[in-house]
């Protein structure tokens, strides 16, 4: 299918400029947070900035909604609106599918203080109607006027990849003309707590994707990423996208692997990255671009819109951190070098891999 | 894509109606309804619940009651299906939907957290590991597409649609689909904050209804291209002809007052069931007993199907379980048109003038080839499913 | 002299709904002393509506300590400051 339009919020901000500048730029220090019960009391993170998220006329109808939805409905409008199709798609096909692992969890604590500060009889129901995973979704359909399908899926494993798999057979079905289909994951005082006691932070500040380290080290992340997907015959797109959920690791023949690049998920989430080294397809050059997003369950989301980017603008971006002790092929420069496939590999905690393969339209 | 039927080789369930089909079949029968009241344990608030009360199949590796639910389900899905619990030869789906067990709440590691800053973080980990869809496959070792749908009331209607099109599009061989929801404080707290609850059991589509009781359970179908499933040796009949959904895009908590998102999810169903609506038995309704729900969705119906056309809510044996009311619905919509009857709508007892349908007030015997079952859902979500029986 | 209180006391709860509904329903682009006591708060007034109305009853309960049992009648309650600060009055006087 193809990818006809793309939106981002990230820590590097909103938008797809924003997504160019982070690729060209490279890693930037994430900022940092103080966090109680934390033995040094703070975390680095990559948060979203509070400017990436202010637009009045985009969030006219969300009002209420938390910064999980608002991150989600930006990039969802922004997706629509990249790929030229906001008004002449038929709002009835089209579909809408967010994909998140955690969900807002931020507002279920809200949710949570108010039974224990005030008691179950006195609890806040917007508090409570934006705490289900759904309502991210929920408001985009409202802002766009999207009267599809619209389906909220959660996963902690390969929740783009699964989300990406259904909008194709949305597609294929005919159920649907186009897609938005996205990932919206968030950070928050809780979050940080969690993330400091189960992960490993990088007390430098740099997700090694490279290091494949039995106790990875992370630096949490946040955002939203979208894209308006329609079937492969449709129009202009950046990039085809074939999932192969749960395919062997090794999908480029021999002949193909000098256009190809491989990107690879680590961002230092899973408790153990071993598993990429045999994950790793020798004769291609290989990046990871979590650096520069932060770690995040769903970073496979931001990886596959870089990737749609390098297609498109057929440039290749330097991985932005280069530690190598596994001496991997790496994308160590930015080029322009000609570029017809991507590979997106991501691993569960099995090993098993869910892939992403983008190639020029 | 697949054209061959979709059949539902294996159903199971388990609400307060019943720990497995039988039981369900004869407490709709009795007319009997287990409705107990919220339990100090559940909430200090005071509110009519269906509760399971029974013991649940012991599964071993259930990190939460909902998976608890979900697996006792399952188990009962796959032994009527004929199937053994590890399926690791075949490529096997799992769309499960759920609301509650989606979302880390836990309250011990909260109020911890709150008060020392240093919560244990068992419930964490548990969490990580208690995604529905994700503990499901690993169970059964299912190695094809893995989804846990968390699209409020609607999910696992909408769990039984995304199989229905996994197996079409030729992903997997067959697909465990259903979905699971425990009664918990939250909902309790929150749909009791939105002043959806009744103080008394529940009357769906009734003049006097006053809202909705929570429930809980799980239901589970397998569903396998029909091809595959007579391969396997399954006799079974029943088959999903089709799924429909659409978006309100109307608010968050109402549904849309001309009820136009659920018509078109209907007319999308019964579109790719290649069914008209004269051709549909009854309809296994929503009907939450909430003012709003039943009316727009008893206006809908009647646009769709007629004022003649056979409805009833099974909530009124049940609850709302939330989560797992799609799948529960969807298996008691198939095996209504196995049985050849449908259960009295436990709680109707007066037509609603603003409503231009009743729903059945005693058990009433059918005979059709199609049903539907329907599911509007908080966030406008709204999903229909033709479940049909016969060859 | 009881008038006098009782209107002091309403001219504080006017005050005080009109900071909590514009930080709890998280109105933007109107400050609280922009809301004029007879302004509609529901359809083309302020523009709230029907989760807005739940969200009220539980800023009443939260910082006021009145509930709302009939959500029927909680439509002319609700139709403006002046109502609701009324509302609170009335209640709190039977209370006693």
């Amino acid at each position: 299918m193809n990818i006809a339009g793309m939106g981002m919020v990230s820590a590097r901000g909103r938008g797809l400029a924003a997504l160019e500048q982070a690729l060209e730029q490279g890693w930037v220090p994430p900022g940092e947070v103080e966090v109680k019960g934390l033995p040094s009391g703070r975390l680095l993170v990559y948060a979203v900035p509070a400017e990436a998220m202010s637009d009045k006329t985009v969030l006219a109808k969300a009002r209420r909604a938390d910064r999980f939805t608002r991150m989600a409905v930006l990039a969802a409008s922004d997706a629509l609106q990249d790929s030229g199709l906001g008004a002449t798609v038929d709002k009835s096909r089209l579909g809408v599918i967010v994909a998140t692992a955690l969900g807002p969890h931020a507002t279920t604590f809200s949710f949570l203080d108010g039974i224990l500060d005030f008691g179950d009889a006195a609890v806040s129901p917007t508090a409570f109607s934006h705490s289900v995973h759904n309502a991210a979704a929920s408001y985009i359909a409202m802002t766009l006027d999207v009267r599809g399908p619209t389906l909220t899926v959660t996963h902690f494993q390969f929740a783009f990849q699964q989300a990406v798999l259904l909008a194709r057979t949305w597609l294929n079905d005919g159920r649907c003309d186009a897609v938005l289909v996205g990932t919206v994951d968030e950070l928050g005082a809780v979050m940080h707590h969690v993330c400091g006691r189960m992960g490993k932070p990088a007390a430098d500040g740099r997700i090694k994707p490279f290091a494949f380290s039995a106790v990875p080290e992370t630096v949490p992340g946040e955002g939203s990423v979208f894209f308006l997907m329609t079937r492969e015959s449709t129009g202009a797109a950046y990039a085809l996208l074939n999932p192969l959920v749960l395919s062997v690791p090794d999908v480029i023949s021999p002949a193909h692997r000098g256009g190809t690049l491989q990107l690879l998920d680590t961002d230092g989430m899973a408790k153990d990255e071993t598993a990429y080294r045999t994950a790793v397809i020798p004769g291609m050059p290989v990046a990871g671009y979590a650096p520069l997003f932060g770690g995040l369950l769903t970073v496979s989301a931001f990886q596959a819109a870089a990737a749609a980017l390098m297609l498109e603008k057929q440039r290749r971006y330097a991985s932005p951190v280069l530690d190598n002790p596994h001496s991997l092929s790496l994308l160590h420069e930015t080029s322009n070098t000609p570029l017809d496939t991507v590979l997106c590999t991501k691993l569960d905690c099995t090993g098993r891999p869910a892939q992403l393969l983008l190639s020029l339209t | 894509m697949v054209e061959e039927k979709v059949l539902i080789t294996g159903m199971g369930v388990v609400s307060a109606a019943g720990m497995n089909v039988a039981e369900t079949l004869a407490g709709f029968t009795s007319g009997i309804r287990n409705i107990g009241r919220t339990t100090p344990a559940l909430s200090p608030l005071d509110y009519p619940v269906f509760q399971v009360s029974a013991p649940l199949r012991d599964s071993g590796n259930a990190h939460s009651r909902t998976l608890q639910l979900a697996f006792h389900a399952l188990d009962e899905a796959l032994t009527d299906a004929g199937l053994p619990h590890d399926l690791s030869g075949l490529r096997v789906g799992v769309c499960m939907g759920t609301t509650v067990a989606s979302q880390l709440n836990d309250m011990d590691f909260y109020t911890a957290y709150r008060k020392t800053g240093e919560p244990p973080m068992e419930p964490v980990e548990a969490f990580l590991k208690g995604n529905l869809a994700e503990a499901v496959a690993g169970a059964v070792k299912a190695r094809g597409p893995c989804i846990t749908v968390v699209n409020a009331c609607s999910s696992s209607a909408d769990a039984v649609g995304v199989a229905l099109g996994w197996i079409r599009n030729d992903l997997c061989d067959l697909v465990i689909a259903g979905g699971g929801d425990e009664l918990s404080r939250i909902p309790v707290c929150g749909f009791g904050s939105l002043s959806v609850f009744s103080h008394e059991p529940c009357r769906p589509y009734d003049r006097d209804r006053q809202g909705l009781n929570l429930g809980e359970g799980a239901g589970v179908l397998i569903l396998e291209p029909e091809s595959a499933a007579r391969r396997r040796g399954s006799r079974s009949t029943l088959f999903v002809g089709g799924y429909g959904a659409a978006c309100d895009a109307h608010h968050l908590t109402a549904p849309r007052p001309d009820g136009s998102g659920l018509e078109t999810a209907i007319r999308v169903s019964l579109a790719q069931a290649g069914i008209m609506p004269e051709a549909v038995g009854f309809v296994n309704a929503h009907g939450t007993a909430t003012r709003d729900n039943d009316k727009v969705e008893g206006g809908v119906l009647v646009r769709v199907f007629g004022a003649q056309v056979k409805a009833l809510s099974t909530k009124g044996f049940t609850g709302h379980t939330l989560g797992a009311a799609g799948a529960l619905e969807a298996a008691f919509t198939a095996l209504a048109l196995r049985e050849g009857w449908i259960p009295a709508s436990a709680g109707f007892e007066n037509q609603d003038d603003e409503i231009p349908i009743g729903a059945v007030r005693e058990k009433t015997a059918i005979s059709a080839r199609y049903a539907v079952s329907t599911s509007l859902a908080f966030g406008g979500n709204n999903a229909s499913l033709v479940i049909g029986c016969g060859s | 002299m009881q008038d006098q209180t009782k209107e002091q006391q309403l001219t504080e709860i006017r005050a005080k709904l009109k900071e909590l509904l514009v930080s709890n329903l998280n109105i933007e682009g109107v400050t609280p002393d922009q809301i004029k006591d007879d302004d509609a708060l529901f359809g083309e007034g302020l523009g709230l509506d029907s989760l807005d109305a739940v969200e009220i009853v539980v800023i009443l309960q939260r910082h006021f300590g009145v509930e709302v049992k009939d959500m029927e009648k909680g439509r002319e309650i609700f139709r403006s400051v002046n109502t609701l600060a009324n509302y609170i009055v009335e209640t709190k006087q039977q209370g006693k």
